[in-house]
């Protein structure tokens, strides 16, 4: 009895005409998460199988898979003959490693036929496989209403499949099927966590990191390139920008306010983020501000850097509160490496006092007591590009 | 490349690093086993720690080799404590490295021992007139550290050898000599347990010894083969303790000159530096503090981005902590010696060897100094 991987989407069932496109996307996004463990990946009528899965790989496989956005849930199962006798064989072997067990469970049989050919209705197979479990288990226990082990069978065009159980996935849609965005990436505990939320909705990411060489060490840098790389095990390939920013925060101190430093230097970043957007396709631009978690994510603030630009600026932490945005890192695996003590290019210079309710108007005066455009050109210029993933 | 953080780690000699070597594909020999070329081998293994011996007053076998440092003082502190009976106290203090405090901490908890830090003076050596403050009947274990790493401040552990005999008779006493050994002189040292580690004196890491009193209650660390007279099992480190034996070797034929060598860059660094607005010397004075640490404030500038911008012009110095953060008031060593704020965010420490030159000094002060000016351009205004 071969062990499968029964793979079901996500939202893609909700699509009309061109549900084709995205379930070729998902196989390919499967396909990729899967390479290398050299399995075959096959697409069938609402469904997506994972063949040809030594049985010692199958938890590696499982955990990738519930990396791929597109994927509600999957399951892993026998995949027999369509015969009574092979889905008998199937489904009292699947529960064996549970009847064993002192506490064993309750159970319940659910059976969907998509060829209607088979010999049996669903409620027969249902009926039937319940009661040869019975026989062959004599401990277990029948509950029809609230079972703890269902024991599913699906008979489909070519085999019967039979599971006991369901890993839920990462929801969303295939990423690649929503364009691309560029992510503005800190080196904090948010802007992980907002790459993920948007890659979620099938957004490839892009990724730009901003640099105090040399006041911000070689570590601070690997630690970026680190969580590119946990953000890119679900949103797959990432080019990441890292460009130099000393000279634009030292001119910044030098010729303007104080109190404005931080959000002046937060436009400029927005601005240069733009730019290369631009250069490479990406159509928005996310970060991870929440609002009113800092000085410069007050609501004033946040309308004073997207003053700066005019790509859609998507913040998907805005309404987040601190723990609920480490509880997500947490659960995405991006928290231990965010919390890493380096300086980053914001913890160098920053005003004692910054200003919290800043005025659009003020703020492009401020901008243009200096001709940043050279300065921007400059640091676009030797912007050094990685690819991740 | 100006390299000013000795307390890290230094550079292994060259001479100790090719008789590393040679045991290692040469002499490779085990040296429990039977054949003769092992004997052989134990033998160097032996000779090596008569000497190292030698240079604190003790016998042979009262030198445990080990990993180092590190495992030098849990060895000391759980091989103690984990004999004590009935009522324990613990004392030590709030500078120590993290090997001795968090592990002090964890036996206290593991052993249901009271745990108490001695009070200190401002430029971090114990208090001592105010040691009977904290030493009672039931102190079991005392750990005094003998130089402190991050500001070199030196305890004279013969008056608290002598103050806890006094009030704590059963009490045995630990000292943590991993920045000291070598670099103070102690011909004979007053304590029952003391660690040492080989990478701070140019040999090679991964190889230190624990000082171990003939006539204590001491049962070791780890358990297999009875290597160590049964007190540490595992195969013997050869070519690390005889890469270190060639490393002491040197630094005591030098010992007088290579002290005077370290403390002439540190005051050569410190008139430098003490004369630029806002630079303040934390812990001890020049004169009394170990001749190889140096730590100094620079107001209006963090430690960690001064750090960086001397990285750029190739001088390697340390912040105050070894584990540097965000967070404002997180070095504990500082904190303890109530330097906080301002001070404390600008600290950097210093550390010179032998081959460090006043020349040397003289080019990085240069650097800081520009450096500094630069950064305090930017500071939080």
């Amino acid at each position: 009895m071969e062990k499968v991987i029964l793979v079901r989407y996500a939202e893609i069932h909700l699509k009309g005409l061109n549900r084709p496109f995205f379930e070729r996307l998902l196989v390919d996004r499967i396909k990729q998460a899967l390479n290398p463990v050299h399995a075959s990946v096959e697409r069938e009528q609402g469904r997506i199988f994972v063949y040809g899965i030594p049985e010692e790989n199958i938890p590696e496989c499982t955990d990738r898979l519930c990396r791929v956005f597109g994927i509600h849930s999957i399951s892993v199962a026998c995949c027999v003959e369509k015969t009574w006798d092979a889905v008998r064989a199937a489904a009292i072997s699947e529960v064996e490693p549970f009847a064993n067990r002192v506490d064993a469970p309750t159970f319940k049989c659910f059976a969907r036929r998509s060829d209607k050919r088979f010999s049996m209705t669903s409620e027969q197979i249902c009926r039937e496989l319940g009661h040869e479990i019975l026989e062959a288990y004599p401990n277990l226990k029948v509950d029809v209403h609230h079972p703890e082990l269902p024991v599913t069978v699906e008979i489909r065009q070519n085999n019967a499949f039979v599971y006991t159980g369901e890993v839920l996935g990462a929801g969303g849609m295939p990423v690649g099927s929503n364009g691309k965005a560029m992510l503005l990436i800190s080196g904090g505990i948010d802007s992980p966590v907002a790459g993920y939320m948007i890659a979620k909705r099938g957004v490839m990411l892009d990724a730009v990191h901003f640099y105090s060489y040399p006041y911000t060490s070689e570590r601070a840098r690997d630690k970026v390139v680190e969580l590119t790389k946990l953000v890119s095990r679900y949103a797959g390939r990432i080019n990441l920008y890292l460009v130099p920013f000393t000279d634009i925060q030292m001119t910044i101190y030098d010729k303007c306010p104080s109190t404005e430093t931080t959000v002046l230097m937060r436009r400029l970043m927005m601005k240069i983020a733009e730019r290369i957007a631009k250069e490479t396709g990406s159509l928005a631009l996310i970060t991870g501000e929440s609002i009113g978690q800092v000085a410069s994510q007050t609501i004033e603030s946040l309308c004073v850097t997207d003053d700066a630009v005019s790509m859609p600026v998507f913040r998907p932490l805005i309404g987040f509160d601190k723990e609920e945005i480490i509880d997500k890192a947490q659960k995405i695996g991006t928290f231990e490496t965010s919390i890493l003590p380096y300086e980053d290019c914001c913890t160098v210079f920053v005003p004692k006092h910054p200003v919290t309710k800043p005025k659009v108007e003020k703020l492009r005066e401020s901008e243009a007591l200096v001709d940043f455009e050279p300065l921007i050109a400059k640091a676009v210029s030797e912007t050094e590009r990685m690819n991740i993933g | 490349m100006i390299y000013f953080d000795n307390s890290a780690t230094t550079q292994t000699l060259p001479d100790a690093a090719r008789r590393a070597c040679r045991y290692m594909t040469e002499e490779f020999f085990n040296p429990s086993a039977a054949y003769a070329a092992a004997f052989s081998v134990e033998k160097s293994v032996n000779e090596a720690r008569a000497f190292a011996a030698s240079l604190i007053g003790a016998d042979a076998n009262e030198i445990v080799y080990t990993s180092g440092g590190t495992e030098s003082n849990n060895a000391a502190i759980f091989g103690t404590v984990k004999n004590c009976r009935g009522k324990i106290q613990i004392v030590t203090t709030e500078i120590e490295h993290p090997s001795v405090f968090e592990t002090a901490a964890a036996a206290a908890k593991l052993f249901n021992a009271e745990l108490t830090y001695a009070p200190l003076n401002p430029d971090g050596t114990v208090n001592i007139d105010r040691l009977s403050e904290v030493l009672s009947q039931d102190t079991a274990f005392v750990s005094i550290m003998h130089v402190n790493n991050e500001i070199g401040s030196v305890n004279d552990l013969d008056r608290i050898s002598a103050k806890i005999r006094a009030l704590s008779p059963n009490a045995v006493f630990h000292s943590d000599g991993v920045q000291a050994f070598m670099k103070v002189r102690a011909k004979k040292l007053p304590v029952d347990l003391y660690s040492v580690s080989a990478h701070k004196l140019h040999a090679p890491k991964g190889v230190g010894f624990l000082y171990v009193r003939n006539g204590i209650r001491f049962s070791g660390g780890q358990i297999g083969g009875g290597q160590e007279r049964n007190l540490r099992s595992g195969t013997t480190n050869v070519p690390g303790i005889l890469g270190f034996d060639t490393a002491l070797r040197a630094y005591h034929a030098n010992e007088t000159a290579w002290h005077a060598q370290m403390f002439r860059v540190k005051s050569r660094l410190y008139r430098n530096l003490s004369g630029l607005p806002d630079v303040l010397l934390n812990g001890p004075s020049i004169e009394t503090g170990a001749p190889h640490i140096l730590n100094l404030s620079f107001l209006g500038v963090r430690g960690e981005v001064l750090m960086h911008a001397l990285e750029r012009y190739g001088v390697l110095v340390s912040t105050g902590s070894a584990c540097s953060s965000k967070k404002v008031g997180k070095n504990r060593i500082l904190n303890a010696l109530g330097i906080t704020g301002a001070r404390q965010e600008g600290a950097i420490r210093f550390s010179f060897c032998p081959f460090n030159t006043e020349q040397e000094a003289d080019i990085a002060s240069g650097i800081i100094e520009e450096q500094v000016k630069l950064l305090r351009r930017y500071k939080r205004r």
